[in-house]
């Protein structure tokens, strides 16, 4: 008892307060009422089959990049460029398509293209990082804007539908795309690949030996080299793992929500990714929860700008002051040793 | 400490030399302490307090910004600096400090980061003279210099104290005491053991205190605290090696290796199965360099081999892959992952083990190590970071022993261990002894070097002594250690 | 329609701000990848006070006071909680967009118009006076770190913080102040993009610019007046971008400018052999 006090550990408690108490004064402050809110946010997000499916369609690309900021986070490496990977993962899927012409056996070599796309999207913050000591903050942010740019460049040069007045891509035609499972929702596969990708990166950190050495390399690279491991291969592959993943998310969500590519493209979900990776202790299976936590309260939040009149924009706001909840409590738990 | 001179402090790495400067130079606030200046006592809390009182301090790595130039880290150490202040201002400054030490700086415009050691403690030395102390404080000066450059440091010091100025040196080279300094003091946990006149002591005398001293002053307690194991004396390798056969049966082969901190400008050994040796040295003489050099934790050049492998140098996986094991010197920072499990820590470098991880094998491997290296933990699930220093470096000798490699190399492997859990770590190492795993040892502690009961080398700068016995009494060895014997 | 010049000079007073505010930062050892957030806010409040009815100096000055409080909340999260400043600066950054998105849609979400907002005063070559003085910034910090004693403290807190300790200075109090400096300029910098550049504000109106100061700091190699030509590269090739799109020229395709300011800024860190000009102690806490 006495340590509780002294050792202030209810300090951190307090945060998740503040980012509680704050997110439901927004609400009041946009008038609001809170209880009218939350019901508008959950009959929207997962009550029905429509809203769930809304829900699920935005889960792939959150949770995709929330994976691959797990995958990173966990092997030492802070890719901040999540973000312009999952682009470069899009541009691919939306080139494969139309430049094979293959028709429905485009799909699978869609994926497999986005996945390399992102992986190499990686390569020159990696190459950076390991021989010219850049931080891999700065680099990822800067080639985040050059692939946005990319982008910019894809949908009104190359990839330019030209059937269409915007600059967007082609559109995926269904048998090249993932299409919904379940008639009159948005329910697609997608997800549930998302859901047997976090599943598979549990089982890779958690019961192999190489996902071992990635946590031990991430945990101390100075403790790795001691223990005859190679940090920097180890930190280049989990570059091009993290940034993979990233991609295949871009990559699916041109293929099953969105069929084309535009600009600008998904703007924000590696930035999410980023923040339901922390939200759910870098672990993939949390990464799960706090994804579909992010995924229905976006969907859910334009019903609740509809019916209750609060911005939409509270979706990107509550999962943000969480995240420095969360931050504090981790820096105040790390203080105490 | 009186003015006009040099009064010198010695002991042993944690005897308390650097607490004790930094208390008296404000650095660090004393739980209790009495601080007497002039007679009068004094407190103070922060490190300009202590500088306004005239008491300034040199520390043992010098301070200097990289990015900026002599003149601009001389202005940043002038407390009395202006706000605003030309280039050519700052030139008169470092004129200024130039004729204060008597010793030249290097040119005013030349950036810190490409001055050589030497000169870089000159600018240090010469910023705390431009507060004008009375009392100039400087952690072991002479450590990173030349001969002839330690030499004229000691005259510029004692120049300095002729005219008036207070000067008060740590330093572990006894020669340098003898040479230079009017008075000494001996350290020991925290202690002081000898307060006198130079001219009142022999070096073997002093030399014989600090190292004394160094295992808490009671070398009855040291000798009762020796397990059953300690009286185990090391045997010579029994499988002596037939000459023709000599090459392939080493199984540590060191050639010309040279660090890339210079620390260690060209040294060679061998080391045949079950045999071990000591590299006993003081903290900076390169021991830990070469050491960490041989297993690829620090860039090097020359020749490796373990086992008849040539080991790429600076890589620790091809040191691992040839059969070696390392203890790193400092094992929260090098060794132990902390928010990793006892199972994870014990797994992660373990080679019998595939890509699947089971549970349950994992933790059978992790308690059967645990209760073979007497690892007190609440559990095989416990994070390496939760459990004391002892049972810290028994995970990483547990890590590093299970298989037996065919080299171990242990830096500091019992520093700031108690008695016993000193004695059970060299006891494991005798054991791997046994079992033929050859070992190679660092420590900076004689009494430990001689538990050890192996061959000792001393390193001094960088350069390895003649093999000398287990037996050789502390005080030669100290001779060694301080360069007073080749 | 301005001159090339004068588009250059006004879409680099932002930039300039921004830059200047994160080299300051950066110098002392810390590293906010939060600027985005920072000139977005700035942006928004400017406009929600212009839109109040007060004068466009106001929201200036209102932007400028709200950046301060943004350096004040990093420092209090990164530097004195050491919570890490990456991650911190990320969740900064989703933070302002979606509270600034909040903000805009409960004072102009009904509306659903444009809204028009009065510049604040052109003093010359098309530049207000907050512009005037985000041309002076580079050489003032030139003249702050190489004349001045705070100047040398504060790239001392980034490079050798021991250094500073021993001085008898917080290194954690030296990163605090910069970090309110360089809130306060990035506020400032939103601001001149919703007052002088922009004339209104939407969602994500920095579009990237907090970014793009951070990558002109690296291309500067954290020096004060080279963040000037850096800067004038980056608007030059922005303002020459909206010339060729206004023109329909599309000889050279418009991503390429877009691109081109990070490009520049990574071909500079791989060019530079080490990390040369790199504060030594960024990103590391205050000992």
């Amino acid at each position: 008892m006495k340590r509780l006090f002294t050792g202030w550990s209810w300090i951190p408690w307090l945060t998740y307060g503040a980012a509680a108490g704050l997110s439901v004064a927004l609400v009041l402050i946009a008038g609001g009422s809170p209880a009218a809110s939350a019901r508008a946010l959950i009959e929207s997000s997962v009550l029905s089959a429509p809203a769930l499916g809304e829900s699920l369609s935005r889960l792939t690309g959150i949770l995709f990049s929330a994976l691959a900021a797990v995958l990173a986070f966990r092997g030492g490496v802070l890719n901040i460029g999540i973000e312009g990977q999952f682009l470069m993962g899009g541009i691919a899927a939306a080139a494969i398509g139309p430049m094979t012409g293959l028709g429905a056996a485009s799909m699978p070599l869609a994926l497999l293209a986005s996945a390399l796309a992102g992986a190499l999207a990686c390569l020159p913050a990696a190459w950076l990082s390991e021989s010219r000591g850049v931080p891999p903050v700065l680099s990822t942010i800067l080639l985040n804007l050059v692939f946005a740019a990319a982008v910019t460049w894809a949908v009104r040069g190359p990839l330019r539908d030209p059937a269409g007045d915007y600059p967007q891509s082609r559109p995926i035609p269904d048998e090249q795309a993932i299409s919904t499972m379940v008639p009159g929702t948005r329910i697609t596969p997608a997800p549930f690949l998302a859901l047997a990708a976090a599943a598979g990166l549990a089982v890779f950190l958690w019961k192999t030996s190489p996902g071992l050495k990635l946590r031990a390399a991430g945990d101390s690279p100075l403790a790795a080299k001691s223990a005859g491991l190679s940090d920097v291969k180890i930190r280049t592959w989990v570059f091009l793992g993290s940034g993979g993943l990233a991609g295949l998310g871009g990559g699916l969500e041109v293929l099953s929500v969105t069929r084309r590519l535009y600009d600008p493209f998904a703007t924000g979900t590696g930035y999410s990714g980023i923040a339901a990776a922390l939200l759910g202790a870098t672990d993939p299976l949390g990464a799960i929860l706090s994804s579909f936590f992010l995924a229905a309260l976006g969907a859910g939040s334009r019903a609740m700008e509809r019916e209750a009149g609060v911005p939409a924009a509270i979706a990107t706001i509550i999962p943000a002051l969480a995240v420095l909840a969360v931050l504090t409590h981790r820096a105040w738990r790390e203080r105490g040793q | 400490m009186a003015p006009g001179r040099i009064h010198a402090l010695l002991g042993e790495n944690g005897a308390g030399k650097s607490t004790l400067v930094a208390i008296a130079s404000g650095q660090l606030r004393p739980d209790t302490a009495d601080i007497l200046r002039d007679g009068r006592a004094v407190t103070w809390t922060s490190p300009r307090q202590a500088r306004a009182e005239g008491v300034t301090l040199v520390p043992q790595h010098d301070l200097l910004v990289d990015n900026a130039t002599v003149a601009e880290n001389l202005a940043l150490l002038d407390p009395m600096a202006p706000f605003f202040e030309s280039k050519r201002k700052r030139r008169d400054r470092v004129a200024r400090a130039e004729s204060l030490f008597g010793l030249p700086l290097p040119p005013p415009e030349d950036l810190a980061s490409s001055l050589p050691v030497g000169s870089r403690q000159r600018v240090e030395i010469a910023g705390a003279l431009l507060t004008g102390p009375s009392v100039l404080i400087l952690d072991e000066p002479t450590a990173v210099l030349s001969p002839p450059e330690v030499q004229t440091l000691l005259q510029a010091l004692r120049t300095l104290s002729e005219s008036g100025t207070a000067v008060l040196v740590i330093t572990h080279r006894l020669a340098e005491v003898f040479e230079a300094a009017d008075d000494l003091t001996v350290l020991c946990r925290g202690e002081t053991v000898l307060t006198r006149r130079v001219e009142e002591v022999t070096p073997p005398e002093v030399a014989a205190l600090i190292l004394a001293g160094s295992e808490g002053g009671s070398r009855d307690e040291v000798m009762a605290g020796l397990s059953e194991t300690d009286s185990r004396k090391i045997e010579p390798p029994r499988r002596a090696a037939t000459s023709g056969q000599l090459e392939e049966d080493l199984v540590l082969e060191v050639r010309a290796l040279a660090t890339l901190d210079s620390k260690v400008p060209s040294a060679s050994l061998e080391l045949k199965p079950g045999e071990a040796l000591t590299l006993l040295a003081i903290d900076g003489n390169g021991a830990d360099s070469f050491a960490a050099a041989i297993a690829g934790l620090r860039p090097a050049t020359g020749s490796v081999r373990v086992a008849g492998a040539p080991v790429a140098l600076g890589d620790p996986g091809s040191y691992h892959d040839a059969g070696g094991a390392v203890i790193p010197a400092d094992r929260r920072l090098e060794g132990l992952f902390p928010n990793l499990t006892l199972t994870e820590n014990f797994a992660v470098s373990d080679r019998r083990r595939g890509f699947w991880l089971t549970r349950k094998s994992l933790e059978e491997d992790a308690r059967a190590r645990m209760s073979r290296f007497s690892i007190r933990a609440s559990g095989p699930e416990a994070r390496t970071r939760e459990l004391s220093g002892g049972n810290q470096q028994k995970v990483l000798l547990a890590r590093a022993l299970t298989p037996l490699p065919k080299l171990l190399i242990a830096i500091h492997p019992s520093r700031g261990l108690d008695l016993g859990s000193s004695a059970s770590v060299r006891g494991f190492l005798r054991d791997a002894l046994e079992e033929g795993t050859a070992v190679l040892i660092v420590t900076s502690d004689p009494d430990e070097a001689r538990l050890l009961g192996a061959p000792i080398r001393v390193m001094y700068r960088g350069r390895l002594s003649r093999v000398l016995d287990p037996e050789t009494p502390v005080a030669e060895l100290g001779r060694y250690m301080a360069g007073l014997a080749e | 329609m301005p001159g090339i010049l004068e588009t250059t000079l006004l879409l680099s007073v932002p930039l300039l701000l921004a830059a200047a505010g994160e080299l300051v930062l950066e110098r002392s050892g810390s590293l906010q990848i939060g600027m985005e957030g920072t000139m977005l806010t700035g942006a928004f409040v400017a406009f929600a006070i212009v839109h109040a009815g007060k004068s466009p100096g106001a929201g200036l000055w209102g932007a400028v006071a709200a950046g301060l409080l943004s350096g004040a909340l990093f420092a209090l999260f990164a530097i004195v909680l050491r919570a890490d400043p990456i991650l911190t600066g990320t969740a900064w950054n989703l933070l302002a967009a979606g509270s600034t998105a909040f903000g805009y849609e409960l004072i102009a979400g009904k509306t659903g118009a444009v809204l028009e907002l009065p510049s604040l005063p052109v003093v010359v070559m098309g530049l207000p006076w907050a512009g005037l003085a985000a041309f002076a910034f580079p050489v003032i910090l030139h003249i702050f770190f190489s004349r001045t004693r705070p100047g040398l403290v504060l790239g001392a807190a980034g490079e050798t913080p021991m250094a500073v300790r021993a001085q008898g200075y917080s290194v954690a109090g030296v990163r605090s102040l910069a970090s309110l400096f360089s809130g306060a300029l990035s506020g400032a910098g939103g601001a001149v993009l919703t007052l002088s550049i922009s004339h209104t504000f939407v969602e994500g109106l920095t579009a990237g610019r907090g970014f793009l100061a951070l990558g002109i700091v690296v291309f500067a190699r954290w020096r004060p007046l080279a963040l000037l030509p850096a800067t004038l590269l980056v608007a030059g090739a922005t303002a020459l971008q909206y010339r060729l799109q206004a023109g329909g020229s599309t000889q050279i395709p418009y991503a390429v400018f877009i691109a081109l300011p990070s490009l520049l800024s990574l071909a500079a860190l791989a060019v530079a052999t080490s990390r040369r000009g790199a504060p030594k102690a960024l990103g590391t806490p205050a000992p």
